[in-house]
């Protein structure tokens, strides 16, 4: 947990923004639907520990790994990325990718390759059950990545493994690659879902800090032998008007004056 | 083999408290005696096989081993992804036992039939291959797998009932056992199951022929056999995998690239 003034959903757009912009890179409205749910974790929630390797701290498996850069600048509030980090996003020889990668200190899966990550979660959270640790596991999917037949496998060994401290967070922002989820493959009710897979589930605002915030206490405070599921209800692009909504932004690189109209806008 | 693996499962279990044994619904009778000796290490992960992948990856980046069980056409060929990018990109501990390998189960249809697990997985970073010819070779490796401190798959056949070897061969990575030494020009390799059919063509058609078991597809000591294969014209290989990119196919570009450097 990190209780610092600077660690806001605003600065963290921002430093998403810089990123973007340095490395000429796509994937920003996937990142910025994710803000408010990382800001909230990381501030709020998530025991990170002294260090990425700390075997203490709590785990948040970033299933879907496009939206990296939201967590990467979590970490460089947290000043395990830094400046120049920042700035030379994409660069050669830089470390940084553009999808979730373990090597990274902080990211604890690789991920781009869809329903990868949400197992791999599951797996951390069964193996705090067997250590008998009082770790918890948040793990965030895509409600695009929900087509994955593997994100279904999963939710159903959570549920029978009864591990109640896992926490499977939907960024639910309507859309995938092509379009809108429910024109692609149709999810209908996310949240009737995963109650039907043993999950208590609470579905939120996921821009809601205050909501986000209730939803992860009752998490940590609810241990009934049940997983607990958040489908946070989101806009991708959430913040900048010209994105939200329009998937194109999805494979859209910022230019300068695009850069700057979105600073703006997050005023900047 | 199979009794052999159930043993010596058990005894690990038994020798490190964060082994665990993960299969997807397969196994049956196989696991009876760790699920009575061990039974909180023994962890049904259902029809489920990619998931289960993810979850042993899990466990393994806690420090744990898990062992992954299941028929080689789906460990590892259905989760081929999940392997590469959960265990091989990151490196982590842990053995996949692929059973069943090669053509054994194609009576019951071709979804059941695996010559090509090799093959696929032979591509992909990090990983070794390991493929026993009987239960002592398999206690062999499966004692090298533990200390790896990598990922492993191990492939065994059902049609490998017969000992080749009387007690516990000595194994180092990549290194093929020699089973009988011979003066011809002929030198045959088998591994897996076909080891035990090239003792018996060795024996009925072959007599001065020598014959090495090949437990380690990968690593594969490069230098070693291509020492062998300079004292020898003519050579087999026998496996139990497709023709399309096997163990003849490296052992035909080590030749080449023997041929090509003698020039």
């Amino acid at each position: 947990m990190i209780k610092t003034d600077a660690f806001n959903a605003r600065n963290l757009r921002k430093t998403v923004l810089d990123m973007a912009f340095s490395g000429s890179t796509v994937h920003i409205p996937c990142a910025f639907s994710l803000i408010e749910i990382m800001a909230v974790l990381y501030r709020d929630h998530l025991m990170v520990g002294e260090s990425a390797m700390d075997p203490n701290r709590d785990f948040l498996a970033l299933s879907k790994g496009h939206g990296v850069m939201a967590q990467y600048a979590c970490l460089y509030e947290l000043g395990w990325l830094n400046e120049t980090d920042v700035r030379n996003y994409f660069a050669d020889g830089t470390r940084l990718k553009g999808l979730s990668d373990a090597h990274v200190g902080g990211l604890e899966v690789t991920s781009g390759s869809l329903g990868h990550g949400l197992s791999v979660g599951v797996g951390l959270a069964l193996g705090c059950k067997l250590k008998k640790t009082k770790q918890q596991v948040y793990a965030i999917v895509g409600d695009g990545e929900c087509n994955e037949g593997a994100i279904w496998e999963a939710l159903l060994f959570a549920s029978h493994w009864k591990l109640d401290n896992l926490c499977v967070i939907v960024d639910a922002n309507g859309y995938q690659a092509m379009g809108p989820t429910d024109q692609v493959m149709n999810l209908s009710d996310l949240g009737a879902k995963f109650k039907a897979f043993g999950f208590d589930t609470v579905v939120v605002d996921g821009h809601d800090e205050k909501q986000l915030n209730k939803s992860f206490e009752d998490f940590k405070t609810s241990k009934n032998g049940r997983p607990k599921a958040v489908v946070a209800n989101t806009i991708k692009g959430k913040g900048v008007s010209f994105m939200e909504g329009d998937n194109t932004w999805h494979y859209t690189r910022l230019s300068p004056t695009t850069y700057q109209s979105a600073l703006k806008e997050l005023g900047f | 083999m199979r009794e052999m693996f159930s043993e010596i499962l058990v005894q690990a279990a038994k020798a490190n408290p964060n082994l665990y044994l993960l299969t997807g619904d397969h196994g049956y009778a196989l696991f009876d005696k760790l699920r009575q000796e061990c039974p909180d290490r023994f962890i049904n992960s259902g029809v489920a096989e990619q998931n289960m992948i993810g979850v042993a990856a899990g466990l393994s980046k806690l420090g744990m081993t898990p062992v992954i069980y299941g028929l080689s056409a789906f460990i590892p060929i259905r989760v081929l992804e999940q392997i590469k990018i959960d265990f091989c990109y990151e490196n982590l501990p842990c053995i996949l036992i692929g059973d069943g390998a090669g053509v054994v189960y194609s009576y019951l249809g071709s979804s059941h039939q695996s010559t090509e697990d090799i093959a696929c997985l032979r591509a992909v970073p990090n990983i070794r291959i390991l493929s026993p010819a009987d239960k002592y070779e398999l206690k062999a490796c499966f004692e090298l797998a533990l200390t790896a401190k990598a990922p492993v798959y191990l492939r065994f056949g059902k049609a490998d009932l017969e000992d080749i070897h009387s007690q516990q061969p000595q194994v180092q990575w990549g290194k093929p056992i020699s089973i009988k030494k011979g003066r011809s020009d002929l030198a045959i390799f088998a591994t897996g199951s076909m080891v035990a059919p090239a003792v018996r063509l060795v024996a009925e058609h072959y007599k001065d022929a020598c014959l090495y078991s090949v437990p380690f597809i990968k690593p594969m000591d490069v230098a070693e056999i291509t020492e062998i294969l300079k004292a020898k014209k003519n050579v087999i290989v026998i496996e139990e995998h497709s023709v399309l990119e096997d163990l003849v196919l490296r052992w035909l570009k080590l030749q080449l690239r023997w041929r090509v450097g003698r020039e």
